[in-house]
């Protein structure tokens, strides 16, 4: 390649417009992609990200504006034909199979895919890109039994075992651990470098942004409000030029006395869907005004533990008592009523519903309620009403409130769920990664939320992969590894690298377990 | 596509109203009836005449309208029996089993009172009449609560499970009026005893009341989804049913509740068909033929997107076209089954069109587009 093909944009897009009902997502955006660069877009929840990506994917078809590949103009009328030219995309909500193997969903659908009956040799080259880039998953389990990072390897080797030469990730790292974060990162740099593969790159976690670009384009409302090189900007500057405002990266710790017990959980024992057990005796009690904080690398019986909490499985053994109900047999409606606030990791498949309006979403965690339902008639004025005070207060980005929930943007549709749940005043908020996708003025906001559920009287279960979050507001930490805790430690004595040492595995005097 | 200046393009709708959703069924409509009428010029009829023969026997005459309401009317409840568990997610194909258990049921009722042995039974009609009814729906409810069951307890797949209650309720039928059974026809004959005059189902304006109760029904349906827990929680559970349980919905009661409440409805249309509309009267030998009627409650279903309103007038053109359709045929002599054949044309043609309710055709006029792509 000489020096002129190589300063040449691979991708450019001129003037792209994409209007929505009510709302002008992308406007007159214009952009380019050097090759073997590493290009973050950026922009609050709502401000057109994902659907400019969906353009340069042959998804949504631009109002207005043109794409250029290698300077030739190109238009895609549907993924195929932008995998064609070799673009990848990696969706803010994985689209695997679920009930496939990891080498199936890799496979299946290929553009070749009736060529290639040899699923032999096409694993040997899967594994080849593997060590190439450094991913680790096992190619014969089903992708329901992955966690979100196994996931998301999976996506990125699906999209370069089609020949994606422009990779793009949307909101990669929002449901990753610490540790997946870095091994992706890792990846991200060595295709960068290796293959000229080029990787425009969305993410509201700055310090990433600032680790890993080159350069970074921000969005606001649709529009390009600015263009940097990375080496010139901040975490301040970004979030300002994101927000249009500065933005304060602490929230307001506030100790209150704690008062009785709201979660008291006894030697609860869990099985996961491998059929292994995922957590492994835990006791824990949880009282009004803490909050709990979660710490593990995911995939170490979080997921399960929370679901047990919830009713949506049954525990092998324990006990669970909620504000001194014993509800360890007790269906998830039931523990709803006695004051369960849960907002689930998986906005998209469990925390909401595509094709219900926003009134309809928020009436999932009301249809129930007394106020809202009179002799098996639901108030809809009563739930519009609602839905709007809950779109204003928490800032959600949308023309309103009977929009359907899956046209709204990631961060938005999280903060409906979150405003849902807390609206409740839940006595018990269990918030599994409540900050996912969320943009830097969301996160803040998210994490002075539960604050002040806490202040107010409830106890609150976070868990998150995201150690700074848990730090930051927890008052007490518990670290998890394969099932148990590995020590419950007050805030005070929460460091950083005794937090993390533990998580992976030793207890606080730093023996193995 | 280019068409001169203009070029045309698909595109994946991002929503669809009730409106436009509408005019794609119309237009499916006028899209059938052109083509069909290929196939009566084919047969060396003129294709206007055969069309104003058939709606003006179908909706005009007054032999024909009252056969097309009762055909109306039977598709109606059939339909809502589909439409029930579709808004759940799931799929009731067993509205012919369930129609038949409402009709043996109904009968067992009159079988109770000894209709049977003498067609001049003086009967009280305003208690035997009610209990046919309830029976009906409650054989219907029955054979639905038992696929409920399965669904809600074990997953098993729905569809498998009513077809072989179709089959068994078939068989029952047969069974229960052919030479030996309880229900036969005294003289004989195949078919089951006839209905006492003195409990035929009244006529409201020459239409048998079950009209009315269908009607009824449908904007009941209609209130249960718009307004009521019980049809949020339905919906909920039909659109996600993960986020349905994570939101404390049973997971066994709503698809328990849409099959038991969907096979009651279904009991009515045999309730309906052989003992409320004139001239019937009992359940005749090709009782088959209704039960194959039975299915186009899944094609109504369908076309009206599950709304139980917007079904009423498409089992109504339905239930028209088969009757309007019967009778060209025999008034100009035609070689093959014009009713099934319009109902198949239309069915093709209506899920063809389905199509546009998610894709739209738009232009693009080349004049703006600077030529290459
Ligand atoms: N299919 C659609 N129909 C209607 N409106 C839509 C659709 N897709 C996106 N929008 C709207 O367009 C705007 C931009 O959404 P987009 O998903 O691109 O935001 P984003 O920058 O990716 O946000 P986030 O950080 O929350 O993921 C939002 O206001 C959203 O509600
Ligand atoms: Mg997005």
């Amino acid at each position: 390649m000489t020096q002129e093909e190589k300063s040449q944009p691979v991708l450019s897009a001129r003037g792209i417009t994409k209007r929505f009902p009510g709302v002008v997502a992308n406007d007159g955006i214009d952009f380019d992609i050097r090759p073997g660069e590493i290009h973050a877009i950026l922009g609050e929840n709502g401000a057109g990200k994902t659907t400019l990506m969906n353009i340069l994917f042959g998804l949504y078809q631009p109002d207005e504006g043109e794409i250029y590949i290698h300077g030739e103009k190109v238009e895609f009328k549907s993924p195929l034909d932008a995998i064609e030219h070799g673009i990848g995309m990696v969706h803010q909500h994985r689209k695997l199979v679920e009930a496939h193997t990891v080498l199936e969903n890799i496979v299946l659908g290929h553009p070749h895919a009736g060529t290639i009956l040899n699923l032999r040799r096409a694993e040997q080259e899967v594994r080849k890109l593997c060590e190439e880039y450094g991913f680790k998953v096992d190619f014969r389990a089903k992708v329901w039994q992955l966690s979100e990072g196994e996931k998301q390897m999976v996506e990125i080797l699906k999209a370069l075992y089609r020949g994606a030469k422009i990779l793009i990730l949307d909101e990669p790292t929002s449901a990753l651990t610490p540790v997946e974060t870095r091994l992706l990162l890792d990846s991200v740099q060595a295709m960068a470098k290796k293959d000229l593969a080029i990787v425009p790159f969305i993410t509201h976690k700055l310090p990433i942004v600032l680790e890993i670009s080159d350069r970074v384009t921000v969005l606001r409302k649709g529009k390009v409000v600015a263009r940097l090189e990375t080496r010139h900007a901040t975490e301040k500057s970004l979030a300002r030029e994101m927000v249009g405002r500065d933005v304060l990266f602490r929230v307001e710790r506030q100790e209150v006395e704690p008062g009785k017990p709201v979660l008291e959980v006894e030697d609860l024992v869990v099985q996961s869907d491998k059929g292994f057990l995922a957590v492994e005796g835990v006791s824990f009690t949880i009282r009004e005004g803490e909050i709990f904080g979660l710490a593990g690398v995911s995939g170490n019986g979080q997921q399960e533990l929370v679901e047990a909490l919830a009713g949506l499985r049954k525990p092998v053994s324990g006990r669970i008592v909620l504000d001194g109900v014993d509800v360890t047999h007790l269906p998830p409606l039931e523990r709803w009523k006695t004051g369960l606030g849960y907002i689930p990791a998986d906005r998209i498949h469990m925390g909401s519903i595509g094709d219900f309006t926003l009134v309809e979403n928020v009436l999932l965690n009301y249809y129930f309620d007394q106020e809202y339902n009179r002799g098996g008639i639901l108030d809809y004025r009563k739930a519009r009403q609602m839905t709007e005070q809950l779109i204003e207060e928490f800032n959600v980005a949308t023309p309103g409130p009977d929009v359907l929930g899956r046209n709204l943007s990631g961060g938005n549709l999280q903060k409906v769920i979150l405003a849902r749940v807390l609206s409740r005043r839940p006595r018990l908020v269990i918030a599994d990664l409540p900050s996912q996708g969320l943009d830097v003025g969301a996160t803040e906001f998210v994490r002075n939320k539960l604050v002040e559920a806490k202040v107010n009287g409830a106890a609150v279960l976070l868990i998150s992969e995201d150690l700074d979050e848990i730090l930051d507001i927890s008052d007490w930490v518990a670290p998890i590894y394969e099932g148990r805790f590995m020590g419950i430690v007050p805030a005070a004595e929460a460091e950083r690298e005794k937090i993390g040492v533990m998580m992976a595995g030793y207890n606080a005097e730093g023996v193995a377990q | 596509m280019k068409i001169g200046k203009n070029e045309f393009k698909l595109e994946k709708r991002t929503s669809l109203s009730g409106w436009q959703a509408t005019s794609i069924a119309v237009l499916a409509v006028l899209m059938t009836l052109f083509l069909f009428g290929f196939i009566f010029l084919q047969a060396g009829i003129s294709p206007g005449m055969a069309y104003r023969e058939i709606f003006s026997y179908a909706f005009a005459n007054k032999h024909g309208l009252p056969l097309t309401l009762n055909r109306f009317i039977f598709l109606l409840f059939t339909t809502y029996a589909f439409i029930l568990p579709a808004r759940a997610g799931l799929w009731n194909i067993g509205m012919t089993g369930q129609m038949y258990a409402g009709a043996l049921s109904a009968f067992a009722v009159l079988y109770a009172f000894g209709a049977q042995q003498s067609k001049s039974l003086e009967l009280s009609a305003g208690l035997v009449i009610p209990l046919m009814v309830l029976a009906s729906m409650l054989g219907g409810l029955v054979i639905g609560a038992i696929a409920g069951y399965f669904k809600g307890k074990f997953d098993t797949n729905e569809i498998v499970l009513t077809m072989m209650l179709n089959f068994i309720l078939f068989w029952l039928v047969s069974f229960m009026i052919k030479e030996g059974g309880l229900f036969m026809n005294p003289g004989g004959r195949g078919e089951s005893f006839e209905l006492p005059p003195s409990v035929y189902a009244p006529l409201i304006g020459g239409v048998p009341f079950t009209g009315l109760v269908a009607v009824l029904i449908g904007f009941a349906l209609e209130f249960l989804f718009d307004r009521t827990q019980l049809g949020y929680q339905i919906k909920a559970f039909g659109k996600s049913p993960r986020a349905a349980r994570y939101a404390g919905i049973d997971t066994f009661k709503i698809p328990f509740m849409v099959f038991l409440l969907g096979g009651a409805i279904a009991g009515l249309a045999g309730y309906h068909y052989f003992a409320a509309v004139p001239g019937v009267y009992k359940i005749a030998r090709n009782y088959g033929q209704f039960g194959d009627l039975a299915f186009y409650g899944i094609i109504c279903g369908l076309i009206s997107q599950s709304n139980p309103l917007a079904s009423m007038p498409v089992a109504l053109l339905f239930g028209g076209l088969s009757i309007g359709g019967r009778f060209v045929q025999g008034k100009l002599h035609m070689a093959f089954g014009v009713d099934y054949a319009l109902l198949g044309v239309l069915m093709i043609t209506l899920v063809a069109f389905q199509f546009f309710y998610r894709y739209r055709i738009v232009r693009v006029s080349l004049d703006e587009e600077d030529g290459h792509a």
